[in-house]
C-alpha cells in the first residue's frame, strides 16, 4: 500500500464532506418514504361515488399469517349502500400488534380496498389502542390513534412524520 | 359385472352407474347435477368420459373379437358419455383421463362459467362451492368469452328463509328435482328456455316443510339460507356434527358457529336416519340461541328482584333449603329433550333427596317404546304402512321416509366412496305406490295427499278404530269408524300379507293408554312392526332410563298441583298456566333452569342459566331406539350449564358426593342398560331398541277425556322459541288456531285475525286459520312443551279478538 492509495481513500471521504447528507433529522424533519414501503393500512373508497371498496369478503383475514384481521359482514341496504357490492364490512379490525406488515392482505383483496400505506408512527400506551377499526383505517383519516388523540388535546392539526407521494394503489390517500 | 376404469379392473353389481364405477376405482369425474338421493338426469354434462363396450354378434351370440389381439373388441361410443346416466355393461371400458374426455370436461367448465358471475368474494357459498372447486380442478383458468354475461335478478326472495340469485344458477335442476322427488311438493320449476331459463315458485311461494334442503344441495351460491346470509365465510366457521334435538328423529346436523355465535345449521349425512335431509324447523329454528335476552348468570331472589350470583352461592342456598325438607317433598322435572346424561343426573339427585317425585314432560300416559320396533330404513323399504296421526308435523323425517317407501326403492347399498352418487333406480316423476299407504287422522293432515286411502275420524276414537281393526284381523265382523267395511278389510289384508308392514302412531293414540294398547294388539294381530312418535327428541330415552315418577300421584300434573314443597324444573314454563302458577307461588323452593325469562322464572327463588340443545354434550335415543351423540358447538352462553352440572353442584353443596362423578355414573348406566359405550358411539348411531316396560297395563284404569272441543295437535315448530327466531316467524307466522268456516262464522272470526284464548289455563294468542277440511266443532291448537298432544275441553267464551297493532 502506497501513500497514494491512502490519499485516494481520503479523497473519497473528502468528497462526501461536500455532498448533501442522507441523514434526516427525524422527527424535526419529515421522512420521504419510498413508494413500496409497507406501513399502516388504509381502507379505500371509490373516489367518484364515495362507496367503500371493501365488500367484507374476509379474504384478507384468511390470507393473514398473523391472524391480525377480523371481519364481520352485513348486507347492504339497497337504498343506502355502504359498499359497491351486495355486502359491506360491518366490523373491520386490524390488531397492529399482531400485524407483521407483510402485505398479504393487500395481495388477497379482490377489490383493492385494503392497502398498506406509509404511516409508521403507531406507538401507543394500551393494548386496546392497537386495535384499528373502520374509523381509524378509513381513507381520509390521518395519523395513528395516538397522533390524533394528541392533536385533539392540543387542538392542532394531526402532524405525521411522512411527506411522501403515495403509490397509485393508495387511491385517495394524501400525506400532505 | 366386470368393468375397466382407467385401466383398473373392477367387479361391480349390475345396475351400477358408470360414475359410481369411476369413483369405486378411485378415479374422479366432476359433476353438478347428480346427487346421492335423487334421480340422475345428466343435465349438467360435466361427468363426461370416453366409454366403450364389447359387442356380441347377433347371429352367433359370441363376442366380436379384435382380429389383432384375439380379445373382445371394444366399440367406443361416438361421443363422450355422461357417466351418471350410463349403466355399466359387461366388459365396459370407462376412460376419464382420455384426451377427448378431458377436453370435453374442460369445455363444459368453460361453458358453465360463461354465464356464471364471478362474484365469489361476496357469495356465501364461496369456499364451499362445488363449481369453484371443479373450475379449479378441471377448468382452463381463463375464459375466451369476451361478451357481456347474462344478467338476471340477483336478489329474488323465494321465501323469508331462502334467497335466489338467478345469475348464479347453472340449471342443474337439483332443487326442482328435490321438491318433486323427495317431499313430493312440486313448488319450483324452470321457466323459459335456453339461456333465459330461470327457476321460479308457484304463486303461493315455497309451500313445503323441507325448503331449506335446496340451499344445501345447490352446487353454486344461487340458493342461499337467509338466516345466515353474510354471517361469515365457510372457512371461518367451526363445524360441529351433532344430532338435532328438534324432534324425535335425531337427524344429523352440522352446527356452523363463529365467535361464540351459532350462525348456520346444515344437514349432515346419516344414511340410517335422515339421509341428507332435514326439515325447516330443524334448520332455521336456531336463532334464539344468539338472543341477547338469554339468561347468562345464575340469579337469586333478593326481595322482589332476582340478582346475579355465582353457581357456588346458589347451590349452597338450594342445598340449605333442600336439607330442611323431609323425604318425598322435593320434585324434579326435566323437559323431554334432555339428554340421557341429564336424565341420570336427575335420577341420582332424586335418590339423594329421597324423593320419587321426578318426571319428564311432555309425556303421555302410554309408553313411547314399541314392542316390535321398526327402524327408519325398514320404513323406507316397507310395503304396507298404516299411519294414524299427524306424522308430517310430529316428526317430518318420518314423513320423508314414508315417501321413500312409496317410490318402492330400498335404501341403496354402500360403496367404499359412500352412498351411490347416481342411483339408477331413481327416476324423475316416478309412479308412487300410493296404495301401500293408509293415513287416518282426526283432521286433514299433509300426508293424506300421498296416501292411497285417507280417513278423517272423530277425535279420540283411536281405541275404537284399533279394536275394530283387530277384530277384523281376527276374522270377526266389525265396523271401523270413518272407513267402509271393504276399506277396513282391504287395509287389514294388506298389512297381513305384507312382508314388512309398519304401523305408525303418535300422541293422539298415546293420550289414552287403552288406545295405545289397542294399537299394539292390532300390530301383533297383523304382524306389523311399530313406530311410535314421541313428542320430543329424547322422549324414548328418558322413558327407557325411567325418569318417571315412583307413583302415579307424583306425575308432572300432580307436582304442578302441589304434591311437592320444593321443585327443580328444567326448561319448562308451567307458570304459563294460571292454575299451576298459584301452586308454584306456594312452594318453599322453586329452582328454574331456563334459557329465557318467563312466567316461571318470575316466581322462582333461584334461576339457573340453561344450555340450549346446541351446547350440550350427551346422548339421546331417537324414536327407533337409536343412541345418538349430541355434541356441543362453541357458543357463548355465559355461565349456562346443563342439568348434569346443576345436579352435581347441588349434590356437592349437600355434601353427598359419591366416589364417582355423575358423568361416569351415567356412562356406566348407559352401558348397563343399552349395552353400548356412550363415548364410542357409531357416527350414525347404535340401534338398540328396548322392550317396553310391563307397567303399561297398570295405567289402564286412567281414562283420558273422551269429550272435548279442541285438539292439541303436534307442530313442527318449536313455539316456545318462535318469537326469537325472526326469520322462521316471518315465514311461518305466529301459532295458528285452525277451525272450520262454520265455527269461524259462528264466532265472527276472519282468516289471519289475531285472537287470544284460554287453553286449559294457558293464555295464548293465535292467528286464526280457516280450513274447511277440519271437522266442524273441533278447534286445532298447536302444542307447547307444557301441553301434551290430545283432546281437551276449551272454554270458548274466553276467546278475545286482539286489536291489530297500529
Amino acid at each position: 500500500m502506497s501513500v497514494l492509495d491512502i490519499a485516494k481513500g481520503m479523497g473519497v471521504t473528502l468528497g462526501h464532506l461536500f455532498k448533501k447528507p442522507v441523514t434526516v433529522l427525524y422527527p424535526e424533519e419529515k421522512v420521504d418514504i419510498k413508494p413500496r414501503f409497507r406501513g399502516r393500512h388504509h381502507l379505500l373508497k371509490h373516489p367518484d361515488s364515495d362507496l367503500e371498496k371493501c365488500i367484507g369478503c374476509s379474504l384478507c383475514a384468511a390470507a393473514c399469517p398473523a391472524y391480525a384481521i377480523y371481519v364481520e359482514a352485513e348486507e347492504n341496504d339497497p337504498n343506502d349502500p355502504t359498499s359497491a357490492g351486495e355486502r359491506y364490512a360491518k366490523i373491520y379490525e386490524i390488531n397492529m400488534l399482531r400485524c407483521i406488515f407483510c402485505g398479504l392482505c393487500e395481495e388477497a383483496c379482490p377489490t383493492g380496498a385494503i392497502v398498506l400505506g406509509h404511516e409508521f408512527e403507531l406507538a401507543d400506551f394500551r393494548y386496546q389502542d392497537f386495535i384499528y377499526g373502520k374509523d381509524e383505517l378509513m381513507v381520509g383519516v390521518k395519523g395513528s390513534k395516538w397522533q390524533r388523540r394528541e392533536a385533539a388535546k392540543k387542538n392542532k392539526e394531526v402532524n405525521i412524520g411522512v411527506k411522501s407521494v403515495p403509490r397509485k394503489e393508495l387511491e385517495g390517500v394524501n400525506y400532505d | 359385472m366386470k368393468v375397466k376404469v382407467n385401466g383398473i379392473e373392477l367387479e361391480l353389481a349390475p345396475g351400477t352407474s358408470a360414475i359410481d364405477a369411476v369413483f369405486a376405482a378411485g378415479s374422479d369425474v366432476p359433476y353438478f347435477c347428480s346427487h346421492e338421493y335423487m334421480s340422475p338426469v345428466g343435465s349438467c354434462r360435466m361427468c363426461l368420459a370416453k366409454i366403450g363396450a364389447p359387442r356380441k354378434d347377433r347371429a352367433t351370440g359370441n363376442w366380436v373379437l379384435d382380429e389383432e389381439t384375439g380379445e373382445p373388441q371394444i366399440f367406443w361410443f361416438p361421443n363422450p358419455m355422461a357417466t351418471c346416466t350410463t349403466a355399466i355393461m359387461e366388459g365396459m371400458v370407462i376412460e376419464t383421463e382420455a384426451e377427448e374426455a378431458v377436453k370435453a370436461q374442460r369445455g363444459m367448465v368453460e361453458m358453465t362459467l360463461i354465464n356464471h358471475p364471478l362474484d365469489c368474494p361476496i357469495c356465501d357459498k364461496g369456499g364451499a362451492c362445488e363449481l369453484q372447486d371443479r373450475a379449479y380442478e378441471y377448468g382452463e383458468g381463463i375464459s375466451r368469452f369476451e361478451f357481456d354475461k347474462r344478467h338476471q335478478e340477483k336478489h329474488h326472495q323465494l321465501s323469508e328463509l331462502i334467497t335466489l340469485d338467478r345469475e348464479r344458477c347453472i340449471h342443474c335442476k337439483r332443487c326442482i328435482r328435490f321438491f318433486e322427488e323427495v317431499p313430493g311438493d312440486e313448488v319450483l320449476d324452470f321457466i323459459e328456455r335456453g339461456g333465459h331459463t330461470y327457476i321460479a315458485t308457484v304463486e303461493e311461494g315455497l309451500e313445503s316443510n323441507f325448503t331449506g334442503n335446496i340451499t344445501d344441495l345447490c352446487p353454486v351460491g344461487a340458493l342461499l339460507d337467509r338466516t345466515s346470509r353474510f354471517k361469515g365465510r365457510n372457512w371461518e366457521y367451526e363445524h360441529t356434527i351433532t344430532s338435532s334435538l328438534d324432534d324425535a328423529s335425531g337427524s344429523a346436523i352440522v352446527l356452523d358457529s363463529r365467535t361464540g355465535r351459532l350462525e348456520r345449521i346444515k344437514a349432515e349425512l346419516n344414511t340410517q336416519v335422515n339421509k341428507l335431509w332435514i326439515d325447516d324447523s330443524t334448520r332455521f329454528g336456531y336463532e334464539y340461541v344468539n338472543s341477547s335476552e338469554r339468561i347468562k348468570t345464575p340469579l337469586i331472589r333478593k326481595g322482589d328482584n332476582l340478582e346475579a350470583a355465582s353457581w357456588q352461592e346458589v347451590s349452597e342456598f338450594i342445598a340449605d333449603k333442600l336439607a330442611k325438607l323431609a323425604q318425598k317433598e322435593a320434585a324434579i322435572v326435566l323437559r323431554a329433550d334432555s339428554t340421557l346424561e341429564e336424565g341420570y343426573a336427575a335420577k341420582n339427585l332424586a335418590k339423594i333427596l329421597e324423593t320419587g317425585q321426578i318426571d319428564h314432560y311432555p309425556r303421555q300416559l302410554a309408553s313411547v317404546i314399541p314392542n316390535n320396533s321398526a327402524s327408519l330404513n325398514d320404513l323406507a323399504s316397507s310395503d304396507a304402512i298404516f299411519v294414524i296421526g299427524d306424522v308430517s308435523q310430529n316428526v317430518p323425517i318420518v314423513d320423508l321416509r314414508i315417501k321413500d317407501a312409496l317410490k318402492g326403492v330400498a335404501p341403496p347399498e354402500m360403496f367404499e366412496h359412500g352412498v351411490p352418487i347416481a342411483d339408477l333406480r331413481l327416476k324423475e316423476r316416478m309412479i308412487r305406490k300410493k296404495e301401500i299407504l293408509t293415513v287416518a287422522a282426526p283432521y286433514n293432515v299433509d300426508l293424506m295427499r300421498h296416501a292411497g286411502q285417507a280417513h278423517i275420524y272423530e277425535a279420540n276414537s283411536e281405541e275404537a278404530i284399533f279394536k275394530a281393526l283387530t277384530k277384523i284381523a281376527n276374522g270377526e265382523d266389525s265396523s271401523v269408524a270413518a272407513m267402509s267395511n271393504e276399506q277396513a278389510e282391504a287395509l287389514v289384508k294388506r298389512l297381513n300379507e305384507a312382508n314388512n308392514a309398519i304401523i305408525i302412531y303418535d300422541g293422539f293414540s298415546l293420550a289414552s293408554p287403552a288406545a295405545a294398547i289397542a294399537a299394539r294388539n292390532f300390530a301383533n294381530a297383523v304382524g306389523a312392526k311399530e313406530i311410535i312418535l314421541g313428542q320430543m327428541a329424547n322422549s324414548y330415552g328418558l322413558e327407557a332410563i325411567q325418569v318417571l315418577p315412583s307413583h302415579e300421584r307424583y306425575g308432572y300434573a300432580e307436582i304442578m298441583q302441589g304434591s311437592a314443597k320444593a321443585l327443580i324444573i328444567s326448561e319448562l314454563n308451567p307458570a304459563n298456566n294460571s292454575q299451576y302458577a298459584q301452586n308454584l307461588k306456594e312452594l318453599e323452593l322453586l329452582v328454574v333452569h331456563s334459557i329465557f325469562e318467563n312466567e316461571t322464572t318470575a316466581l322462582a327463588d333461584v334461576v339457573l342459566p340453561a344450555k340450549s340443545g346446541y351446547e350440550k354434550q350427551g346422548t339421546i335415543v331417537n324414536l327407533e331406539g337409536r343412541l345418538l351423540e349430541v355434541n356441543a358447538a362453541p357458543i357463548d352462553a355465559g355461565q349456562a350449564q346443563d342439568f348434569e352440572f346443576l345436579a352435581a353442584s347441588i349434590i356437592a353443596a349437600l355434601g353427598k358426593e359419591g366416589k364417582e362423578d355423575l358423568a361416569s355414573l351415567a356412562h356406566k348406566a348407559i352401558r348397563k342398560q343399552f349395552g353400548v359405550d356412550s363415548k364410542k358411539l357409531d357416527p350414525e348411531g347404535d340401534l338398540k331398541p328396548l322392550k317396553p316396560r310391563a307397567n303399561n297395563k297398570a295405567k289402564l284404569h286412567i281414562q283420558s277425556t273422551n269429550i272435548g272441543n279442541a285438539l292439541i295437535v303436534p307442530t313442527m315448530l318449536r313455539l316456545e322459541y318462535i318469537d326469537k327466531n325472526p326469520h322462521l316467524l316471518a315465514e311461518r307466522g305466529a301459532a295458528k288456531l285452525t277451525m272450520n268456516s262454520i265455527d269461524a262464522d259462528a264466532n265472527g272470526l276472519k282468516n289471519a285475525e289475531i285472537v287470544s284464548l284460554d287453553v286449559a289455563g294457558i293464555k295464548r294468542s293465535f292467528s286464526v286459520q280457516i280450513k274447511d277440511s277440519v271437522p266442524a266443532g273441533l278447534w286445532l291448537i298447536p302444542a307447547l312443551p307444557e301441553q301434551a298432544i290430545g283432546l281437551l275441553e276449551l272454554d270458548r267464551a274466553s276467546l278475545k279478538k286482539e286489536l291489530e297493532p297500529a
